[in-house]
Formats: structure tokens, C-alpha cells, sequence
């Protein structure tokens, strides 16, 4: 019982917190080069293949806001294509309809799905557990429902982005190049600021154990809250840049169940409640659909398959497996405490 | 006379919709899983039934009759391989599963009867109708709607008298105090689910008799099974049973206002009642 001396504050141990591993160094490094990779496509890519880029890139995008929901805040959403096919239309009403420039229409378009995010969790949040993700479909399905009935997005048919004619296709290999980029260091960026931050903290402690984490201080329903709009935010902008790619949408496309699927897919196969495993998750499926995608949707009974397994029997996915064996984590979150040596005799 | 035609219109359909939110209520009040493959269920045993009728000429009793035990076996082994695994205080593991088999079934299904929507020939039954007081009712509307009353009171009955539905309610309640007393929980969770999914095999049948079935059309089911059980409230039987009567009814209604607004107006009424009285109509608390 001596070896933990309590101790007035001078005698206190002298530690360091490292929160930054070498792996971590070289994936910041790799992933900063990626950015500017992608921004600079259309300097080293073609049309097709920026195309490309930018669907892989919205699948990160909704997968890793996926992630943030189920993994860390503990809501499990089946309907985040509401938003998605809510910022696409705020986009293409206000590009199209009212001549907005189309790039500020993406950022203009971003409200919509914040601001339709706050009733739909103030009804949500009612609902516990599996009851939330089946809620969270119904209001996707009155979104689309709502679309599919207003005059004013030409109902059923959608719409078309012709204002795009304006501009040359360089220019708009440029813009989608620079969304790819924004989209990524937004949504990959930004989701591993907020994991390192005194919020991530409050967020891991909430995944662990939600009891637990409000006794500590921690407001689990305003983080949750968060969370939610956040996600929606996330979830809007790459329903925006992916119908603006498109250059066309309509209901049944904006708000495909298909983009849950997906999500569903990428997370808990690549590893829940990590980046990493959506990168992997994400790999995994761009391959399989480039693969096997041409001999029809067969390869989805491959995939339901892979993700009953995982829930059965590797609840980590993929990740998890890979960091149980190697601790090189891409983004450490984590807080190593590290005692001074210098103390010892 | 228009709304009341579209009022008993609603109720006839409620009684399709209950058939679906009877098995959900049972799994959800017993085991707290959602089955999201439910729906899914649904259109499997239909596409069987389907197929046995127009391969061996069976007419709907003896495709009725051969499905609800298949049901019954589907329902079981479910449980076994799957959801016996996942099933606990964290919701997650059981949704991911079944949403994983949901995605599976949905394609297999796709693969093996393609994606057009195919009926079960009624022998004429679909079509027959009485008139009572200027409104046409369909024979086999009632026919469902009855089954559905008949259903719900033999679930309910079997929850509250028998020593199956007992038991059935004390691992609901706590399952490590139940399973001191003796109650095996995997086997009463494993009867429970052959239960729900052998309902299945009934709406099944009913189902492609009122309308046409499709692969993809599990999520729609779902979709109404969940919205039933809300509106009703949850760990109740009868409330499922009104809750899908109030689910037929706004949507027969909305019909009418206008044919785009029907599936529509049963979601904004499962949200006003979300909104309103969240533990459902019935509910406690």
C-alpha cells in the first residue's frame, strides 16, 4: 500500500500527456497529402475519374457521420438520406429556381437540413434505441412523400441543375475537386478536431457508458443534440455535392434508404466507432461495387451477409481485429498518461 | 357518406396492418428487439406462397395451411441462429443484424423472383363483395379483418391465461429473476419469435390475396408494423390491434383528400401522436 504515496500537491508525480503516436504523424502527414490531392485533380485526373473520387468521397463523408451518431452518441439512424435529399433540393431550388451562383447554393443549402434537424430530434429523441432508428426512416419517408407531392420541386419528376451549362468543364472539374476536399477535411477533419477536444473527451465517455458520463458533468442529451445537427449538416453536404455532380435529382433518388445501407455497411464492417474502420469500410465497398456491380445486385446479398457476421461475431469490425493485434492507431484520440523517469533511482 | 366509406375502408385495412404490428408488439414487449427484417418476412413467405400455388395449383387454405408452419420453423431458427446471439441490454447488435439480413433477403429475393410484383389467385374470393347500407365492403377485407380480431384475442389470451404467456412475461420483466424461477429465457425467446414470424405466415397469405407483392416492398411493412405499435403503444396487444386501426384509417382518409397524401398522412399522424402522447394511446405511464 506504499507504492502510491498521496501526496501534497509539490510531491504531486511529474507526468505528460502524449496524445500523438508516430502512426498518428504519418497518417496527419498522409492525410494532409490527400487533401491537396484532391484538391489539385483536375491538374492530374480526368473528368471520369473525379467523378469517381467524388462519389467515394460522399460515401466517407455519410458513413463517418454514421459513425459519429451510432458510434459515439449512441443513435442509431436509418434515415440520415432525409438530409441529404433536403440539402440536395434547398441546392437545386436555389440554383435553379432562383439563379444563386450553384457553389454558394451548396453553402446557402447547408441551413435546410440544420434547421429541419432540431423538431425531427425534438420528436425523435422520444423513441429508445432500435424505436429511434425505424423513426428515424419515417421521417425520411415523409420527406420524400413531402417531395414527391410539392408543385414547386416539380413533384415526382425532380429537377434538373441546367444553370451548370455556364460553365466550361474545367471549371466545374475545379469545383468538384475543391467540395471532394472541403468535404473530407470537414467531415474527416473535422469529426478527429472534435474527437481530441474537450467534447471528444465528454464523447467517449458517453459511448462507454451514458450514466456514468452524466454524473461526471458530462450533458449527455446536449451532446447528443450535437451530435444529431452536426451529423445532418454532414449528411447535407455531400447529399449537395453529390446531386450537384448528378446534375439531377428526384425524390426517389434524394432520399434513397440506400445511402443507410451503405453507411450501415461501412461502419460496422470497416469498425465501428473509429476513422480508420470507415476508410476501410469504405474500401471495401467502392471495390465491391466497381467489382462485382456489374453482374446485378447480388453482391448486396454478399454484403447483408458480411454484416450479420460482424454483429454475430466481431461487433469492432475489421479495425477492431487489426488494433487488437497492432497498436498504430491513424487518428489516436486516446490520452496516454506518461510518468517522468527521471524520479527513479 | 364519402368519409364514412373511406372510415370503414381504413378499418378493413387496419386489419392487414395489424396482422404485421401483432408480431412486432410480441418480439419488441418481450425481447426489446426490433426485427427489422420483419417486413422483409413478410414478402418471403408471400413469394413462397406464390410459388406453391402456381407450381402445385393450391388454392390460398392449403398455401395457408403449408405456410404458417413454415413460418413457425423460419421464425425459430431466426431466433436460434441469429438473435439468441445479439440479444441484451444494448439495442445495437440486434438492429445491425437484422438490418444486415434484411439487406440479404431483400437481394436474394430480387435474384430468385426478380422484381416484379406478382399476386396469389384468390379463385375469386379477391373480387366478391357486399353492400350494406350504399357501401361496397370486399369479402376478403373482412375476411383479414377478422382474422386480425381473431389473432390479436388468441395472443392476447395466451399472454395473460396460459403458463406459456407467463412466462413469457416474466423474462420480459427481468429476465435473471425469471430465469431463478425456472423459465429457460432462450427457449421462451425462441417460442416467442416462432410465434411473431408464424403471424407472419397469415398476413403473408392475406397480403398477396389484397394486393401484389414485390421484393422490395419489406420496408414498407415494416415501416406500417412500427408506426402500429407506436400509435398503440408499446408492451400492449390490443394497442397494437387500434393502433393499426388508427394507422388504416388516417391513411384511407388521406386517400380520399387526395391519393398522394394517404401513405403521408399515416406518418403525420404517427408523429402528432410521437409529438402529443409519445408512450402511444394506450400505454402506460
Amino acid at each position: 500500500m506504499t507504492s502510491i504515496p498521496i501526496s501534497p500537491a509539490s510531491a504531486a508525480p511529474a507526468v505528460t500527456v502524449r496524445r500523438q503516436t508516430t502512426s498518428g504523424r504519418i497518417a496527419l502527414t498522409l492525410f494532409a497529402i490527400a487533401i491537396l490531392a484532391l484538391a489539385l485533380m483536375p491538374w492530374w485526373a480526368k473528368t471520369g475519374t473525379i467523378r469517381m473520387v467524388l462519389e467515394l468521397c460522399c460515401y466517407i463523408a455519410v458513413a463517418q457521420m454514421w459513425n459519429m451518431l451510432a458510434g459515439y452518441a449512441g443513435l442509431v439512424s436509418v434515415g440520415q438520406q432525409a438530409f441529404m435529399g433536403a440539402a440536395g433540393y434547398a441546392m437545386f431550388v436555389l440554383a435553379q429556381t432562383f439563379g444563386v451562383n450553384p457553389f454558394l447554393a451548396i453553402a446557402l443549402s447547408l441551413v435546410v437540413p440544420a434547421v429541419l434537424a432540431v423538431p425531427c430530434y425534438f420528436l425523435l429523441h422520444r423513441l429508445d434505441g432500435p424505436y429511434f432508428a425505424i423513426g428515424t426512416w419515417v421521417v425520411a419517408e415523409v420527406f420524400r412523400l413531402v417531395s414527391t407531392n410539392l408543385g414547386w420541386v416539380n413533384a415526382g419528376a425532380g429537377m434538373s441543375l441546367t444553370v451548370m451549362k455556364d460553365y466550361s468543364a474545367f471549371q466545374r472539374n475545379i469545383a468538384m475537386s475543391l467540395l471532394c476536399a472541403v468535404m473530407i477535411l470537414l467531415t474527416i477533419g473535422g469529426s478527429y478536431w472534435f474527437l481530441r477536444s474537450r467534447y471528444g473527451l465528454a464523447l467517449i465517455a458517453m459511448r462507454d457508458n451514458p450514466v456514468a458520463a452524466a454524473s461526471q458533468g458530462v450533458n449527455v442529451k446536449r451532446l447528443r443534440f450535437m451530435i444529431y445537427v452536426a451529423a445532418a449538416v454532414g449528411c447535407g453536404l455531400a447529399g449537395s455535392v453529390y446531386f450537384m455532380a448528378q446534375l439531377r435529382i428526384n425524390p426517389a433518388s434524394a432520399f434513397d434508404p440506400m445511402w443507410s445501407n451503405l453507411a450501415i455497411f461501412i461502419v460496422m464492417v470497416g469498425g465501428i466507432a473509429s476513422i480508420e474502420g470507415v476508410l476501410i469500410g469504405t474500401a471495401i465497398y467502392f471495390v465491391a461495387d466497381r467489382w462485382f456491380g456489374a453482374y446485378g445486385a447480388s453482391y448486396f446479398v454478399v454484403l447483408g451477409v458480411m454484416t450479420v457476421l460482424v454483429a454475430l461475431y466481431a461487433r469492432t469490425g475489421i479495425w477492431g481485429l487489426v488494433s487488437r493485434r497492432w497498436d498504430a492507431p491513424w487518428f489516436p484520440i486516446r490520452r496516454h498518461l506518461i510518468l517522468k523517469t527521471e524520479e527513479k533511482p | 357518406m364519402q368519409w364514412f366509406d373511406a372510415l370503414v375502408q381504413g378499418v378493413l385495412l387496419g386489419g392487414m396492418y395489424a396482422q404485421y404490428a401483432l408480431g412486432m408488439a410480441l418480439m419488441f414487449g418481450v425481447m426489446r428487439i426490433v426485427n427489422v427484417s420483419h417486413g422483409d418476412l413478410v414478402i418471403l413467405l408471400s413469394l413462397i406462397g406464390i410459388s406453391l400455388a402456381s407450381s402445385f395449383g393450391f388454392g390460398p387454405v392449403t398455401v395457408m395451411v403449408a405456410l404458417v408452419p413454415l413460418a413457425v420453423i423460419l421464425g425459430w431458427l431466426l431466433q436460434k441462429a441469429i438473435l439468441n446471439r445479439v440479444v441484451g441490454d444494448d439495442p445495437l447488435p440486434s438492429l445491425i443484424a437484422t438490418f444486415g439480413l434484411s439487406l440479404a433477403l431483400q437481394n436474394l429475393m430480387l435474384q430468385i423472383w426478380s422484381a416484379n410484383s406478382r399476386s396469389l389467385p384468390g379463385g375469386g374470393i379477391e373480387s366478391k363483395s357486399i353492400q350494406i347500407g350504399g357501401i361496397y365492403i370486399g369479402l376478403l377485407p373482412v375476411i383479414v379483418l377478422a382474422f386480425a380480431i381473431g389473432l390479436t384475442f388468441a395472443l392476447d389470451l395466451m399472454l395473460k391465461r396460459s403458463r406459456f404467456g407467463r412466462a413469457l412475461r416474466a423474462a420480459a420483466a427481468d429476465v435473471e429473476a425469471a430465469s431463478m424461477t425456472g423459465i429457460n429465457p432462450r427457449r421462451v425467446y425462441a417460442a416467442a419469435t416462432a410465434i411473431a414470424v408464424g403471424i407472419l405466415g397469415f398476413a403473408a397469405v392475406f397480403q398477396s390475396l389484397r394486393s401484389t407483392v414485390a421484393p422490395a416492398d419489406g420496408g414498407a411493412q415494416l415501416i406500417y408494423a412500427f408506426e402500429a405499435v407506436i400509435i398503440g403503444g408499446m408492451g400492449s396487444v390490443w394497442g397494437a390491434f387500434i393502433g393499426s386501426m388508427v394507422l388504416g384509417i388516417s391513411q384511407a382518409i388521406g386517400f380520399r383528400i387526395d391519393p398522394g397524401f394517404g401513405v403521408l398522412a399515416g406518418h403525420l399522424v404517427f408523429l402528432l401522436v410521437l409529438a402529443t402522447r409519445p408512450q402511444g394511446l394506450f400505454g402506460k405511464g
